[in-house]
């Protein structure tokens, strides 16, 4: 089993050397790249246990980091964001490695797909935000209270996964930066799809080429598992997989189900 | 001292029980809550107060903008702004008028406010201070769709661009990174020479507030908990860094509101005001949740985690939505009693905190036209002529104040 030490982080300088891209490492094998979701970056027990067999590469939105939060300064749009995810991961070699996006994740790796067909391996999208649909809006979680984010992540906000996700550090100055963090990580991300997360995805997405996997919850109370079929049908080949009884943080909230489809998915 | 009205529209016909069942005061449903009778009264009450006060002897009369919440219905300040520009003008009344103000990281349209606060300048004889605030999270970041991360980014481009605006003698392209524009080259210009007084509203960051003092402008303490609680350490802290920048310590730098009511004895100002104060509160900034305040991004992390890291009491702040009259009097939050009793307080606070500028808030939440007018006149009348030559004999000069249209501007040919 790996731990915490075997993580490492490669820092790669992109954008003609304006900004440092974070990228968090950890496992072996093939490589592969899980792009994280809006509220920030953990190694997860999902991750934990995908990188038994390959070498998970998270690069992080600049800023998410808050060795450098400020990086967030100088990355202008999501056109610059996806230019520097690429930038970064084609420098670490990835350019064939498969995508995993976790919500905002998975819009990026959309963006990273159509921008760059062929560029990258298949495409693994869980839950991802990017269209919108006025009959079923997206629901806001820059408003909402902290206390109401259980219920708008998990279809079971009792569950295990997250009770884990919410438990703060007991010491007041790790309770305090904690939540200072995850709060400056939707910062970060919020910069790409406040106050709407519509960046014009549904434009683009037809580019995408990649064998594509689409996984939603079917109680999602963030985004619609309507969406699941939207993806499906814009996505040519896309596969689409539904998870009764199961809220947005899929891969936490069913970390099994979802690591068996993944790995049948990827294959090796 | 300087001494102005400080006016905001407050919904005043919300229930008693608001805040027992509405989460949030910029969030609760307009078709719900109000009809045209009562926003009828709340913007014409306004209105009215705002002139009263003018005609009062105010030396000012100060608006705010809040979009989309029920305890300040002014979209734009630059509206009731030009109602009282023009009867400072036309009935000669010799007031400030104090925007603070169109917010700069919340607009997507930085060169109106500049060409706004110009016409204001014009249309009001040369009355105007131009304030900056940067705007509250949830109305730049909520309302306005800005990126919390973008909020303070655009402030500074946005005021940046307008300083340019009025200054330039050619026109200009701007390329900023939030704003371009092909041809800048604004009519009318600020008719005040170089330009109008300058204030920076805040709630006391240091960042800010030593910016404040670089750019020799004059900091706002934008907030109801008044000169006593609201500036408690925040002054302490700006006045220090006024010595190690070998600035001054002028009092007129310095501006805050403060709640007041006056009555003919303390014991009628507590009966009459207290309950509309204490509601007031509960209804207002007592009814905005704390997430409001601090959007994702848009207080940097450090900031956030000093925030979050503070472990002190955070008194009587963090109870606004059920402080009683009577905590909120024994802060300080309000000052309302005699018109002796308000005179000496109100003396004795601006004297300890070295505060040059009060900015009378008179009216509060659902309290009625008629009583907000009695102690709008009992407040001109019988305080505001003591209090005015307070720092007089300290022979500071006010140069933050507005000089009306320079003399040798001359007359139209």
């Amino acid at each position: 089993m790996a731990t915490v030490t075997d993580v490492r982080e490669e820092i790669v300088p992109v954008a003609d050397d304006r900004l440092d891209m974070r990228v968090q490492v950890r496992g072996s094998g093939p490589p592969l790249v899980f792009l994280h979701p809006a509220g920030g970056f953990a190694w997860d027990p999902f991750l934990e246990a995908l990188s038994e067999e390959r070498t998970v590469y998270a690069p992080l939105v600049p800023g998410v980091s808050p060795a450098d939060p400020d990086a967030i300064d100088d990355v202008r749009d999501l056109f610059e964001l996806v230019l520097c995810e690429q930038e970064a991961l084609s420098a670490l070699g990835l350019e064939g490695a498969d995508l995993i996006g976790a919500s905002f994740g998975g819009m990026l790796a959309c963006e990273l797909q159509a921008t760059f067909p062929g560029m990258f391996g298949k495409l693994v999208l869980f839950a991802p935000i990017g269209l919108w649909r006025d009959d079923a809006p997206v629901a806001n979680w820059m408003m909402t209270a902290p206390e109401d984010f259980p219920a708008l992540l998990f279809g079971d906000p009792g569950c295990e996964a997250a009770q884990a996700m919410f438990t703060l550090p007991d010491d007041p100055a790790a309770r305090a930066d904690a939540i200072a963090a995850a709060t400056w990580a939707m910062g970060c991300t919020a910069k790409f799809v406040w106050p709407v997360p519509d960046r014009g995805l549904d434009r683009r997405i037809h580019r995408i080429s990649a064998p594509t996997l689409v996984i939603w919850g079917r109680d999602d109370a963030l985004i619609s598992s309507v969406y699941a079929e939207e993806f499906g049908r814009r996505i040519k080949g896309a596969r689409v997989e539904v998870l009764d009884g199961c809220g947005h943080a899929l891969h936490l909230e069913r970390e099994q189900e979802t690591l068996a489809l993944v790995r049948a998915f990827l294959g090796g | 001292m300087k001494v102005a009205m400080f006016q905001q529209a407050p919904y005043r016909f919300l229930p008693a029980d608001f805040e027992q069942h509405y989460a949030a005061c910029v969030t609760p449903r307009y078709r719900e809550l109000a009809d045209t009778a009562g926003i009828t009264a709340t913007i014409h009450g306004m209105l009215d107060e705002l002139v009263l006060g003018a005609r009062s002897g105010f030396d000012g009369v100060v608006m705010t903008e809040h979009a989309q919440a029920a305890y300040d219905i002014t979209p734009n300040p630059s509206l009731p702004g030009a109602v009282l520009a023009n009867t400072l003008r036309t009935e000669d009344i010799d007031a400030a008028l104090i925007m603070l103000g169109r917010s700069l990281g919340k607009t997507r349209e930085p060169l109106k406010i500049a060409e706004e606060y110009a016409m204001l300048d014009v249309m009001s004889g040369g009355r105007l201070i131009a304030g900056f605030p940067v705007g509250l999270s949830y109305d730049a970041n909520i309302n306005q769709g800005i990126p919390g991360v973008d909020t303070r980014g655009r402030f500074r481009e946005g005021y940046e661009l307008l300083r340019r605006a009025w200054a330039a003698d050619e026109p200009f392209a701007f390329n900023g990174r939030y704003a371009q524009y092909a041809h800048v080259n604004i009519w009318p210009r600020p008719v005040q020479e170089p330009h109008p007084p300058l204030w920076f509203p805040g709630s006391g960051n240091p960042g800010t507030m030593a910016s404040v003092l670089d750019e020799d402008a004059a900091f706002v303490l934008l907030t109801w908990l008044g000169v006593q609680v609201g500036g408690q350490g925040i002054f302490d802290r700006f006045w220090e860094m006024c010595e190690e920048k070998g600035k001054e310590a002028n009092p007129y730098r310095v501006a805050v509101v403060q709640v007041c009511a006056v009555a003919e004895t303390d014991e009628r100002a507590e009966r009459e005001y207290g309950p509309w104060l204490e509601r007031g509160f509960h209804h207002g900034l007592g009814s905005i949740p704390h997430h409001f305040f601090l959007q994702p991004g848009y207080v940097p992390l450090r900031g956030l985690q000093g925030m979050l890291r503070a472990t002190g009491d955070p008194g009587i702040g963090a109870r606004l939505h059920e402080a009683t009259f009577a905590e909120l009097a024994d802060a300080g939050c309000v000052i309302v009693g005699s018109p002796a009793t308000v005179r000496e307080r109100l003396e004795a606070v601006c004297r300890e905190m070295r505060v040059g500028n009060v900015l009378a808030m008179l009216h509060m939440g659902e309290m009625p036209h008629e009583l907000a007018e009695k102690s709008i006149r009992m407040f001109s009348e019988e305080v505001l002529p003591h209090v005015r030559g307070m720092w007089e004999r300290d022979g500071y000069e006010h140069r933050w104040w507005p000089t009306g249209i320079p003399e040798t501007a001359g007359a139209v040919a």
